[in-house]
């Protein structure tokens, strides 16, 4: 029971954390990236597509990212070149993206809203012998697959990137002072860029999981507002990789607990609504913390 | 100052309209580029895009009953448009329209099948129900943007996903219909419909009040002296502070404001259309509200324009759709670029690179 629900939060938790990661960077970076969600979907069915008919499963995944990148860097460059505001493009992004999957599928596939293919190579995934078996251990470190593992790794390293490597530094400061680090010799805009692609290359990878990790069929609503929730994450996390992973940690939680508790009466709705009430409360709490510092400050002077 | 968090997104929301909307391209070249964009992908999947448009021209315009079901359907977008441009006016970029559709829905349906002794004054009665509602969904991140300075994007934005699963609760839970299986309220009181406005014709009442909206926004930026101060503060806060305005409780009293016309368009979606509140009860009206207000510029005539577009697309869209193989989501398609486009400033491409 408890193995259960580790494993499946644990399952739930990686696309928001890969999708968060990338949103974390392209926000360090200087743009607030409301359209992850689209790139999950455009990587979910991208991947799905090049998965089906025994496909090759590696091939499947640098196509869902290939395919969030490309969608993240068209709207990078809306944002940093044709000088528009990051949100409007980012939900007018998840409207055209949502838009053109449908259409896509209507008339390419005539079906609407689910697509099923034959023999979908799914990610594997890995039993670690001697560990499997171990209670509560086993479900945490045992039977995940290569994007698991690939989320996880990539926290220490995003905060090893952003602290202590030559390239974290610039992309700090091309996100917090574009004009001086001009002045150095930088190119904001095109960190500004890069950082958006590698965004949508993870939420491309993403969207893979979550179509041939977890599920094996392909639906319009399959990423079900995880950039949003990714988003979530890395407001709740204040763009630290550590905070922002506990902050998926718990909504893959809730996501895992969410379907338990459908069977015992509590409705899944309410439950559904936690990650969005935490941020803002999360939000506040942070907003009082600063004001109370800075009225602190002020008696002090 | 205030504490605000040290994110770019409140430093770009502070200034509101007129960082986001301020330098708009010409307003027909947005619509013009989404339009030549959805005729590529319309050709690639193998339609004549003239034809589609022609038919697209029709459906929308072609004879008075159509014209009707065009008006009727941009009348939410009508009112979540001017939700979103109030909010605007004040340097509060409120993504949570589409939230304050779903409260104020429910709520207007609610009054509309619960207080049904009322007799004749169940409607406005029903009426200022959602527009209550509305309003006090908006009063949270009012007050955390005004007097904590938290982002109200991501709280408004946070909300919706609230309100959604708040309002799912509770029509599959409290408020379903008795004997209903599918997520539904029963259906309001007859004394709570929003009357036709001719016989035979399907435009509701609906329709005049959010044109009556439209007027008043007008009246509103252009006489009223709290329409000043709106601008105002919109354009320069400190400027603004500096000549003794409270702005925070003026972001508070527009926040409110937007909040209220997005219950009114919650409510007569709800009393006119739908006459009850069922689950997924707006296809994202308060999203192409933030399109409608944007390709309207903030502007009274704008907005009214712009909605009308957007409700031709949409009761045209549905209708081809059901008579061709052309799916109904090249309108989604056109919509979410009129809204990219309607903010990209393309005179960029043109000017002279700074040294970057």
């Amino acid at each position: 029971m408890i193995d259960n629900i580790i494993h499946s939060a644990l399952i739930m938790t990686t696309p928001v954390l890969l999708a968060a990661l990338g949103g974390l960077i392209n926000r360090v970076g200087g743009l607030v990236n409301i359209g992850l969600g689209a790139m999950m979907l455009s990587g979910a069915l991208v991947g799905f597509l090049v998965a089906a008919d025994d496909g090759s499963w590696p091939l499947a995944l640098a196509a869902a990212g290939l395919a969030g990148a490309v969608t993240a860097l068209a709207m990078s460059l809306i944002v940093t070149r044709l000088g528009a505001d990051e949100i409007i493009v980012g939900l007018g992004l998840n409207i055209v993206v949502a838009g053109l999957v449908r259409f896509f599928l209507k008339s390419h596939f005539h079906t609407s809203g689910t697509l099923g293919l034959p023999a979908v190579t799914m990610l594997p995934r890995y039993d670690l012998p001697g560990i499997a078996d171990l209670p509560v251990l086993g479900a945490i470190f045992s039977g995940h697959d290569i994007l698991t593992w690939m989320s996880w790794v990539l926290v220490p390293a995003t905060v090893w990137f952003l602290a202590r490597t030559r390239a974290g530094l610039r992309l700090r400061a091309a996100g917090a002072a574009p004009g001086p680090a001009r002045a150095l010799g930088l190119a904001p805009l095109a960190i500004r860029d890069i950082s958006s692609v590698y965004a949508g290359f993870l939420s491309g990878l993403a969207g893979a999981y979550l179509a041939i990790g977890v599920v094996g069929i392909f639906n319009e609503g399959i990423v079900a507002g995880r950039g949003f929730i990714a988003l979530a994450a890395f407001y709740f996390g204040r763009n630290r990789p550590v905070a922002t992973a506990m902050g998926a940690l718990l909504f893959g939680f809730f996501d895992a607990i969410q379907i338990r508790l459908q069977g015992r009466g509590v409705p899944a709705e309410l439950v559904q609504m936690l990650p969005y009430a935490m941020v803002i409360v999360f939000l506040t709490l942070v907003a009082v913390a600063a004001r109370r510092r800075a009225q602190k400050v002020d008696v002090h002077d | 100052m205030t504490a605000m968090p040290e994110t770019a997104l409140a430093a770009s929301a502070a200034s509101g309209w007129s960082r986001r909307a301020g330098t708009l391209a010409l307003p027909a070249l947005p619509v013009v580029l989404a339009f030549a964009l959805a005729a590529i992908v319309l050709a690639l999947a193998g339609h004549d895009p003239v034809d589609v448009y022609g038919q697209l021209l029709t459906e929308a315009f072609g004879s008075r009953q159509r014209i009707a079901s065009t008006l009727a359907a941009s009348t939410p977008l009508i009112l979540s448009g001017l939700a979103i441009a109030v909010a605007f006016r004040a340097g509060a970029f409120n993504v949570g329209v589409e939230g304050c559709i779903y409260v104020g829905g429910l709520a207007a349906a609610f009054a509309g099948f619960t207080f049904t002794g009322l007799g004749p004054a169940l409607l406005p009665v029903a009426l200022v129900t959602g527009i209550a509602t509305g309003a006090l969904w908006m009063l949270l991140p009012g007050l955390l943007r005004a007097r904590l300075g938290v982002d109200e994007v991501v709280t408004t934005l946070m909300l919706n996903f609230i309100a959604i699963s708040l309002t799912s609760y509770l029509v599959n839970g409290p408020l379903l219909a008795p004997g209903a299986a599918n997520s539904a309220t029963p259906m309001i009181a007859d004394a709570a419909r929003l009357p036709r406005l001719f016989s035979g014709i399907n435009l509701n009442a609906g329709f005049a009040i959010a044109l009556a909206l439209v007027v008043l926004y007008w009246l509103w930026g252009r006489w009223t002296a709290i329409g000043f101060e709106t601008r105002l503060a919109g354009l320069n806060a400190r400027f603004a502070r500096a000549t003794g305005l409270d702005v925070p409780m003026l972001i508070i009293r527009m926040m409110l404001m937007s909040g209220a016309i997005g219950g009114l368009a919650g409510a007569v979606h709800a009393l006119g259309n739908v006459h009850r509140f069922v689950a997924g009860f707006s296809p994202g009206y308060g999203f192409t509200g933030i399109a409608v207000a944007l390709l309207g510029r903030g502007n009274a005539l704008g907005i009214l324009l712009a909605a009308i577009l957007f409700g031709a697309l949409a009761t045209s869209g549905a209708t081809i759709q059901l008579f061709t193989d052309v799916p109904v989501e090249i309108v989604n398609i056109l919509q979410g670029m009129v809204m990219i486009f309607a903010v990209a400033r393309f005179g960029l491409l043109f000017a002279r690179r700074k040294a970057s």
